[in-house]
Formats: C-alpha cells, structure tokens, sequence
C-alpha cells in the first residue's frame, strides 16, 4: 500500500465521457490529483467535467491510448499511481458500422496501456472497463466465470480486452483489472443512448410537445444501475490487495417496457399513449437479456448498488427537469 | 469451376490446402506477404508462372493489415471461398509482439470478413477462419470441445479469441456463412522450423550426423494433442461444404508429452534416450544407440542411388556415425533452457473431435508414431544433404535461430 500521507495519483483515459466525470469527481474527493487523458484536449469541451464543476480540478492532457509514446509521455507527465482506462467507441451500434476503429480504441488502446505499464516496471495499478455486452444473452444471472458469447464488433473487443487483461496479470503480475460493468447510466450520456432518449423524450412530452417516442424492441432486459456509484467500485478494485476480474450490477433486471413505463409515471404521463415501437431501429444481432450475479464484489470488494433501475429511472428524469 | 482465395498460403497448411482444392479442381488464389527473401518454398511443386496454359494457380502480394489490399483482390477474384489461415502464428514470439499480433491474428480477420460484407458478397462466399486449441488455455474441462469455455494464455490466444467470435458475429448478424475451425495442434515436414516439433525433428538428424551437438529445450512435460496437417486441412474444406455454417474442434483424441515426442522422434533413428533431473536441470542421455533403424533409413532414402561416389558417402556417414562422441551411451543431448519458457505456459491440450466425425464424416489418417517418423525421415533427408555438401566443400545456409 502506498503510504498514507503521499498524494495520489490517477491518470483517467477517457475522462471526457461519463464514467471518466463521475471517477474523477470521486477520486478528487478522496484527495487523489487526477489527471484526465482524452484524445484532442484542444477540441475536447470535457461538458461532463463542467457539469460536475471539476474541470479546473482535473489537470487534462491530449494522449491516445492507442500511441505508445502518447500514453509514455501522459504517464510521464502524471506519474500515476492508478490508471483507469475508461476510453475507447462506447456505442454497440456504430461498432457494426466502423468495427475496426472499435477495435483499435478498445482492443489496440488496452494493449498499449498494458505494455506502457509493463515497460515502465509493472508498479501502476490499472484498470480496465470490460463490458456486459461480452456475455451476449444471459441464461443466468452472469458471474465472473460465465462464458462469454460477445454480440457485436464491440462486445467482441471487450472480450479480446478482458483476455488480454487477465494475461498480463498472469504472465506478468501487473495489478491489472476488469471492472464488467452492467449498464450504467447517469444524466451525463448522450441521447444516443437508449435511457438517455427515454427520459429527454418524456420530459419533453411533459413539457408541452408533441411528438411520439420510436423505440426498438421493447422486451429487452437489461441491469441498469446508477453510474456515480459504479465508479466507487473500479476504485476499490485496485484498493484491494490481489488483483481481479469483478461483475458491478444492481443484481435487479427490468424490461425496458417497464423502464419507459417508470420514466413516464415520473413525468406524470402514461408511456403508452406517447411510444411506438419499430422494429427497424434494432440492430443486426441484439441482446434480449442481460442479467448478473454481483455477489463476487459485495463479498470482496463491499460494493453494493444502492439504486436499481426504477431509482435510475426517477433520478434521470428529476435531473432532467432540474437542467 | 470454383475460386478460392487462401490467406497465409505460404505457411503449412496454405501448402497442404492448396494441393488439395488444386486436386479438386479449384482455381487457387494465394496471397502472400512481400519479402525480400523468398517465401514460397513450400508451393514450389505447385507453382505455375506466368505462360502456363489453363493456369489454375495464382499468388498475389497481399498483407492482412491493409484493408485495401484484401477488398481489391476479394473484388477481382470473386472467390466462393475464403480460407483465413494467415497470421502471426508462433506463441511465444506473440509475447514480443503482442500489437502486431493483434492487428494480423485479430483485426486482419475483421478485414477479410469485412470485404465479404462490402462487397455485397456475403451469399456467395463462404469464409473459413482458422482458430486454435490455444484458446483454450488453462483448460476448463478435458477433454476440450466446441462448447469449452475459452481461457487464453497468450497475446496470441487473446488475438485468435477476438477473430474467432467476430467470426461468429458476423455469421449471426449478417448471415455470412462463416465457420471456425478449432484446430488443435497439427504438424507436418512442412511445420515452421521454429515450431517445437519441428525444432526436434530437425535438431535430432543433425546431432546424429555430427551437425549440432545438443537440443535445447523449453517446457518438457507440456502435453499436446497432435495431428498430421495434410489430415486437417481437408476439414478446412468440408466445413464450407456443409448446409450450415457452423464451428467444430479438429483433433485426434490422444495426447503425448513434449518429452514423448523426443523419445520417439529419437528411438526413429536409433537411439534409446533416458531422463534426469528436474526443472532446468532435466537432461535427455543417451543410453544406446543402434545403427541398424539409421542404416535402413539411409538405404531406403537412397533407393536408386547406386553410383560409387554414392556408397563412398555412404561409408563416410557410417564413420561419422562411429566417430561421434554425442552418440555414445551417457552422452546429453536434450537440455533445457528457460528462454524458451513462456510466461503464461499452456500445459495441456486434449481435442474432442466427436462433432466432425458425425457431422462432417471426419476422422484423423495418420498415428502420432507416423507423423513423427515422417517428419524425421524428411529432417534426416535435409541433415544428410547438408553434411553431403560441407563435406564436398559446398557452403549450405545455417539458420542459427
């Protein structure tokens, strides 16, 4: 452990998107110096970072994760004790349209940072965003020992990521990480996302317009959870003393029929009055149910979810009326 | 008359399959990296320059990092089929070089079902990736089978684990017909000299012959299930003959030790060999060697050559053979050195083909002791040919890796 009174470190690789504002926000809190890595800082508008008025606090510098010698110089300049590498093309629907940029930021980038911290003696500690999507359909609620069964260019990246993981902290005995993050949401993500949609689409429905609410397929099941509270878990990942693999989810599944529903209710309107569904909007190859098992981290890591999706729900469509 | 494109056509099984979609018929399209030295030794009984007549048999420069490059010559040749085989295919090196191997073994499968996709091809043709035992790793369950959960242990692994399932991604979303061959371990005279197998069957001949004195070693008790490539490749193609696209896991069902494999490929020359020590310090001695298995090897290599220049080498190998200190009894010729270790070791492989032989009618040809002995007799033949020339005062290419 790293003595108590030296101030942290932590360099963030994608600190622009939202799990890199909330991470940041959090280890600030906890007293870390937190330096952000995104592509471009000069075109960069870090919006997150500001809406969570930390964007002076975090110290940011343009590095691709993808670039040796960009990733040794932002290490270099941050000299980090931790790395979270939250970065890479996050939409599970543009990866079938530029599959291999996809895998270059997730797949090429993970690497890098790996053999970064390897080369500079293998002391950082680092974590790695896996994914739920690696598991595809889920019979069971997963565990960590779940078979995978990716769905998507970009599930399939993740799950190259995790392996790649789990091989430099076993053929190396880097402190190396995958946090599998089920769905995990926030005011933070864009439209392009489907809660995201939901809740800005009802909002605006209860403010006066007009307008109809197109989704896809409506029965699919997801774990949604609350994001500011899942970036406390990759955190304590790399607090612990042996390095591992950790599912972060409520546990809790919902529809998102039932989840339009609540966001609805929440806006004092009755969803089905205001949704249609088209099956046009779905993607080639789709997830119906993604569900999991998040006991591994209560039992090693004491992390709990404390909001399941209806709190998710009620909490995004309360901050987006208070925008 | 069908067209196939092969990736990697230059490596084993590129040479073994195009024989065979040759013998069958095909137009053969081959693609091969650009190198200053030459690479295409292995279709050397194959090749057709450029004025033969009905020319079936054709090379192109081609890399599976360029994107371009594959969806031009998927465009021009139109192929109804595509066998994926090329790669970084060695697992140790793939720990020096983890991104290039990420970009061949991983992206540049990505590449190749992407130009299927862009070019409107995906009913036409039929893909064939190739994936590998080494997925499996640290094992899950033996013996390992199609629904095996995979556990990479290697760059190499990680690379093959991301081509296998975007293969298996792009069959579920775009109906590609697109299967992955899961093959375990398979080798051939015809096997990369810096393959274990291959490395004994090469060392062993030139020990015997004076050449070389000792064969260093890596992990000696690693088991591995090994097949004849000539065998396999056939799989490759009944698995695009099918009415479904589907994955299915090629190996014989029997495991030997690396140490096994020594003992055979040695007892094929003659000599009985014995084990001591542990770790590092394991030798390999020889406890006797017999000329005779040698002798009639040499005879029936050199069936027809009845010239009298030819029974003077003759005695002179026998010479060597009596003179050579590394042949006598206690003598080490196996020793171990840890820079063959690998960080992340795979230390058992054991295939279960039972879905290709009821689906694909498939069954393994050649024993473990055949493929040994054949790639043994055919190192012994270089070994022989290569002390024949430095005794004549010929110079011969020594590769020292």
């Amino acid at each position: 452990m790293q003595d108590a009174r030296i101030t942290k470190h932590a360099l963030i690789f994608g600190v622009s998107g939202q799990d890199g504002a909330y991470l940041a926000r959090f280890l600030l809190d906890k007293g870390y110096r937190v330096f952000g890595a995104s592509r471009d800082t000069q075109f960069a508008s870090f919006a997150n970072l500001r809406a969570l008025g930390i964007q002076d606090a975090v110290q940011t510098l343009s590095a691709n994760p993808a670039d040796f010698r960009s990733v040794l110089v932002a290490i270099t300049k941050a000299q980090p004790h931790e790395i979270y590498n939250l970065s890479g093309q996050s939409s599970v629907g543009l990866s079938f349209e530029q599959p291999v940029d996809t895998f270059s930021s997730i797949g090429t980038a993970n690497l890098t940072l790996l053999e970064a911290i390897r080369f500079l003696g293998g002391k950082i500690r680092y974590y790695n965003a896996g994914s739920s999507e690696c598991f595809g359909n889920t019979l069971e609620p997963a565990t960590e020992t779940t078979p995978f069964h990716p769905l998507s260019p970009y599930a399939v990246g993740k799950a190259a990521a995790f392996w790649q993981v789990a091989n430099y902290r076993e053929a190396y005995g880097l402190f190396a990480c995958s946090g599998i993050l089920f769905s995990h949401e926030s005011p933070l993500r864009s439209e392009r996302f489907v809660t995201q949609k939901i809740v800005r689409t009802a909002c605006r429905i209860a403010a006066g317009a007009r307008e109809t609410l197109i989704l896809g397929n409506m029965d699919i099941v997801r774990d949604w959870g609350w994001a500011p509270e899942y970036v406390e878990a990759m955190w304590a990942m790399l607090q612990s003393e042996i390095a591992d693999d950790y599912i972060i989810a409520t546990g809790r599944t919902c529809s998102l029929r039932e989840f339009t529903a609540t966001v609805f209710k929440c806006c004092g309107l009755n969803w089905e009055e205001h949704v249609q569904q088209n099956r046009a909007a779905m993607r080639p190859s789709d997830i119906a149910i993604s569900s999991a098992n998040p006991e591994k981290a209560a039992r090693l890591l004491r992390w709990r979810a404390k909001h399941a999706a209806e709190d998710v729900a009620r909490l995004l469509v309360e901050a987006e009326q208070s925008r | 008359m069908k067209k196939a494109l092969i990736t990697g056509i230059t490596g084993q099984d590129g040479a073994y399959l195009a024989r065979l979609l040759l013998a069958k018929g095909y137009e053969v399209h081959g693609m091969k990296r650009r190198s200053s030295l030459f690479n295409t030794q292995r279709l050397d009984d194959i090749y057709q320059g450029a004025h033969v007549k009905d020319k079936r048999f054709f090379l192109h420069y081609g890399d599976l990092t360029d994107s371009t490059n594959i969806i031009r010559l998927v465009q021009e040749i139109q192929p109804d089929e595509i066998y994926n085989l090329g790669a970084q295919s060695h697992v140790r090196v793939s720990f020096e070089l983890p991104e290039y191997t990420a970009d061949v073994d991983g992206l540049g499968t990505l590449r190749v079902l992407e130009a299927v996709r862009l070019l409107g091809l995906e009913k036409k043709t039929r893909v064939y990736q190739a994936s590998t035992s080494e997925l499996y790793g640290l094992v899950q369950e033996v013996p390992q089978k199609e629904t095996t959960p995979f556990y990479p242990r290697s760059p190499y692994a990680c690379a093959k684990l991301y081509g296998y399932w975007v293969t298996v991604n792009y069959r579920e979303a775009y109906g590609i017909y697109a299967c992955n061959g899961i093959l375990f371990n398979h080798e051939s005279p015809l096997r990369g000299e810096t393959f274990v197998t291959r490395k004994i069957t090469r060392a062993l001949p030139r020990i015997v012959l004076g050449l070389d004195d000792c064969l260093y070693m890596g992990n000696l008790s690693v088991l591995r299930d090994w097949g004849h490539a000539q065998d396999y490749v056939e799989m490759m193609w009944l698995m695009l003959q099918q009415d479904k696209p589907e994955d299915y896991v090629i190996a014989t069902g029997e495991q030997h030790s690396v140490r096994e494999f020594i003992e055979l490929a040695a007892s094929t020359l003659g000599l009985t060999l014995a084990w001591e020590g542990e770790g590092v310090n394991e030798v390999g001695r020889v406890v006797v060697f017999d000329q005779r298995p040698l002798i009639d090897l040499i005879e029936r290599q050199a069936a027809g050559e009845e010239s009298a220049t030819h029974k003077a080498f003759f005695n002179n190998i026998l010479a060597k053979l009596n003179n050579n200190p590394a042949l006598r009894p206690g003598s080490v010729i196996v020793r171990v050195d840890s820079r063959y270790f690998r960080p992340t070791e795979v230390e058992t492989l054991l295939g279960d083909a039972a879905k290709a032989r009821e689906k694909l009618g498939w069954q393994p040809q050649t024993p473990f002791v055949d493929l040994v002995r054949e790639m043994v007799e055919e190192d012994f033949a270089g070994a022989r040919r290569d002390s024949l020339c430095l005794q004549t005062g010929f110079a011969v290419h020594e590769t020292k890796e």
